[in-house]
C-alpha cells in the first residue's frame, strides 16, 4: 500500500522517471551502441610481483620499451602493488580488519609503484594521475603527453565487495585495469607479466602447454590453478561493452610490449567468446 | 586445514601463493572479523522515494532522525532519485558508458546529502565526503550522526550490466557496503513502501506484501521488479557482518525509531 496521496512528487520527466531502475524490461536498451570514448587508448598494466618487485634489472628495460613505444602509441600505464600489498594484507587480516579496509591499504601500494614508474618517465612528460584525474581528465593528459601512469587498483576502497570466499579484496589491479579500459573503449588491453601467457597448468612445474588464444568462458571452465591474470577479469569480460580481447605478454622478454602494441600476437590473447 | 589456521601459516601462504589460490582464500576467511563501529546503525534515505517529495516527507523524517540519534548512533546515506534518472536517460540515449553514468548519479546523491545536511546542521550533524570518512567516529561520538552520499565511488570502474548501461551498484549497494565495512549494528532502507512486495505496488495493485524473506528465496522468486538493488542480495550472501537488512516506509511516522530499536516494521531480507 502506498501513501502517495498525501505527498506531492516532484519529478523530472524522463523515460526512467518513477522507475525503480530494477525492472529488467524497462532498463533494457539492447540496440543502442555504447560510444568508445578514447578509441585510440592502450591500457598497459605492469604486474606488481611479476615486474616491479623484480627491481631495476627488470623495470629499466620495460620502461625503456614503454618510452620507445610512446612515439607511436598513446598509453595509460597502470601498476600493480606487489609484495608490499601482501604484507599489509597479512597485517590487516591478522588485526581482523574488513575487506574494504584491506582494499584501501593494498591500493596504496599499487599507487606507490605508479609513482616509481611515472618518475622514470617524467622527462618525457609522463605524470602520475590520481583516480579522479583518470576518470575526468585523461583525455587532456594524453593529448599533452602520449602516456600517463596511474594506479591499477580501482577506487573501490572501503566499498570493495566482500568476496564469496575469505576476505581478500576481489577487485585488484587486473580487474581495475579491465573495467577502466572497457569504460573508455580502449583499443588494446595488455597485461605485462613474467610468464609467456596462459599455460594449461602452472608453468613453474614445467609440463604446462602455452595457450596462444583462448576464450574467457573456456578458461574459467578449465579451472586452471595458476592463471597470470585474476579470474574475476574473465567473468567481467562476459558483460564488457568494448574490450573483447586482452593480451598477456612476458615483460621479461624484450620487444614483447612493442609487439603487442603493434597488434602482433605474442603471449596469450583471451577473448570473450 | 588445521595447519593453515594459524596466523603464521596464513602469512606464509600470502607471501607465496597467487591471491586467487583457493587454499589462501579459505585461510583468509579464518582471520577474525573486527567490527569497527558495532553500535552504529546505517540508514539509507531514498532519493526518489523520500527526498524528491520535498518537505512534506523530509521534515518529519529529519525530526525523527534528530530524536533517534539521541539513543542510536546513525550514519545516514542518501539516494539519488529523479534527477539521476533524467541524467541516466540522456546519457543512455547518447550511448555513454556505465562509468560516466555512475559519476553523474553520484553527484545527485551528493546533492541530496548536502540538502539533508543543511536541514540537520543546527543539530550538529555534518555531511562527510569520501576523504573525510576517517572523522566519522568523532562525529558519531559527538553528535550521534553523520550524513554521506550513498553512491559508491566506482566511477569509471563501475561494473557493466549485462543489458543496458545503468550502473548496477548504486546507492542501496553503497550504503550496504558502508554498513558492512564498519561492522554496523544494522542496515535500514527508508523508502516509500511498507517493504517488499511480489511486484511493484505502485504499478501493480495485486502486489502482495512480503514481511520476511531470505536472499535465496528472493533470488529464486526472480521478481520482475524489486525494492532494493539486486546486487545487494549477492553482497549480503558474502557479507561477514550485515546478514540482514530491513526495508521500511519512512512516510509513516515512528517507523524509523522502531526499526532502530530492532523491531520489524517493514520487510526483513536475510542471508542467514
Amino acid at each position: 500500500m502506498t501513501t502517495d496521496s498525501t505527498f506531492v512528487t516532484k519529478d523530472v520527466a524522463s523515460v526512467f522517471a518513477r522507475q525503480t531502475l530494477l525492472d529488467r524490461d524497462l532498463v533494457r536498451q539492447p540496440d543502442r551502441p555504447v560510444v568508445r570514448l578514447l578509441p585510440w587508448l592502450n591500457v598497459v598494466t605492469l604486474g606488481g610481483r611479476s615486474i616491479i618487485d623484480r627491481g631495476a634489472d627488470t623495470i629499466k628495460p620495460v620502461v625503456d620499451e614503454l618510452r620507445a613505444a610512446m612515439s607511436e602509441h598513446r598509453m595509460l600505464i597502470l601498476t600493480g602493488p606487489g609484495i608490499r600489498a601482501r604484507h599489509v594484507l597479512g597485517v590487516g587480516l591478522d588485526l581482523g580488519l574488513p575487506t574494504g579496509v584491506l582494499a584501501a591499504l593494498m591500493a596504496t601500494e599499487a599507487e606507490q609503484n605508479g609513482h616509481l614508474i611515472a618518475a622514470l618517465l617524467a622527462e618525457e612528460g609522463v605524470s602520475y594521475l590520481a583516480h579522479g584525474t583518470v576518470a575526468l581528465q585523461l583525455a587532456v593528459h594524453l593529448s599533452a603527453s602520449p602516456a600517463a601512469v596511474s594506479n591499477g587498483f580501482p577506487p573501490y576502497g572501503i566499498y570493495e565487495f566482500p568476496p564469496t570466499v575469505g576476505k581478500i579484496p576481489p577487485h585488484r589491479t587486473d580487474a581495475g585495469a579491465f573495467l577502466l579500459a572497457d569504460a573508455y573503449g580502449a583499443a588494446r588491453t595488455v597485461y605485462v607479466k613474467d610468464v609467456d601467457g596462459v599455460y594449461t597448468s602452472d608453468p613453474a612445474t614445467g609440463d604446462g602447454e602455452l595457450l596462444p588464444r583462448v576464450g574467457a568462458a573456456e578458461l574459467l571452465a578449465r579451472n586452471i590453478e595458476t592463471l597470470p591474470v585474476d579470474s574475476i577479469v574473465l567473468e567481467l569480460m562476459a558483460t564488457a561493452k568494448h574490450v573483447k580481447e586482452i593480451q598477456i605478454v612476458n615483460g621479461l622478454t624484450r620487444g614483447n610490449i612493442s609487439k603487442a602494441l603493434a597488434g602482433e600476437h605474442v603471449g596469450t590473447i583471451i577473448h570473450s567468446d | 586445514m588445521e595447519d593453515v589456521q594459524t596466523a603464521g601459516a596464513l602469512q606464509s601462504l600470502l607471501m607465496s601463493r597467487s591471491l586467487s589460490d583457493p587454499e589462501l582464500l579459505a585461510a583468509s576467511g579464518t582471520a577474525p572479523d573486527y567490527a569497527i563501529l558495532p553500535d552504529v546503525s546505517v540508514l539509507k534515505i531514498g532519493g526518489q522515494s523520500v527526498i524528491d517529495r520535498g518537505r512534506a516527507a523530509v521534515y518529519p523524517i529529519v525530526e525523527e532522525l534528530v530524536e533517534a540519534k539521541r539513543s542510536h548512533p546513525i550514519l545516514i546515506g542518501t539516494g539519488a532519485g529523479t534527477r539521476a534518472r533524467h541524467a541516466y536517460a540522456i546519457a543512455t540515449e547518447l550511448g555513454l558508458p556505465t562509468g560516466v553514468l555512475t559519476d553523474v548519479g553520484a553527484a545527485v546523491s551528493g546533492q541530496n546529502a548536502a540538502m539533508l545536511g543543511y536541514l540537520m546542521a543546527r543539530h550538529g550533524v555534518p555531511v562527510v565526503g569520501d576523504a573525510a570518512f576517517g572523522a566519522i567516529p568523532l562525529y558519531v561520538a559527538e553528535c550521534g550522526a553523520a550524513i554521506f552520499a550513498g553512491m559508491p565511488p566506482y566511477d569509471m570502474w563501475q561494473h557493466v550490466p549485462a543489458e543496458g548501461v545503468i550502473p548496477p551498484y548504486r546507492t542501496d549497494a553503497g550504503c550496504f557496503l558502508v554498513a558492512e565495512v564498519y561492522g554496523a549494528r544494522q542496515m535500514i532502507y527508508v523508502k516509500d513502501e511498507d517493504g517488499l512486495y511480489t511486484a511493484n505496488p505502485k504499478t501493480d495493485k495485486s502486489a502482495k506484501f512480503i514481511p520476511e524473506i531470505t536472499v535465496d528465496e528472493l533470488i529464486d522468486l526472480d521478481l520482475p521488479d524489486l525494492v532494493v538493488e539486486r546486487p545487494v542480495l549477492e553482497l549480503m550472501r558474502s557479507a561477514r557482518h550485515i546478514k540482514s537488512v530491513q526495508v521500511i516506509n519512512g512516510l509513516r511516522p515512528g517507523l524509523i525509531s522502531r526499526a532502530l530499536r530492532g523491531e520489524r516494521v517493514g520487510t526483513i531480507i536475510s542471508a542467514l
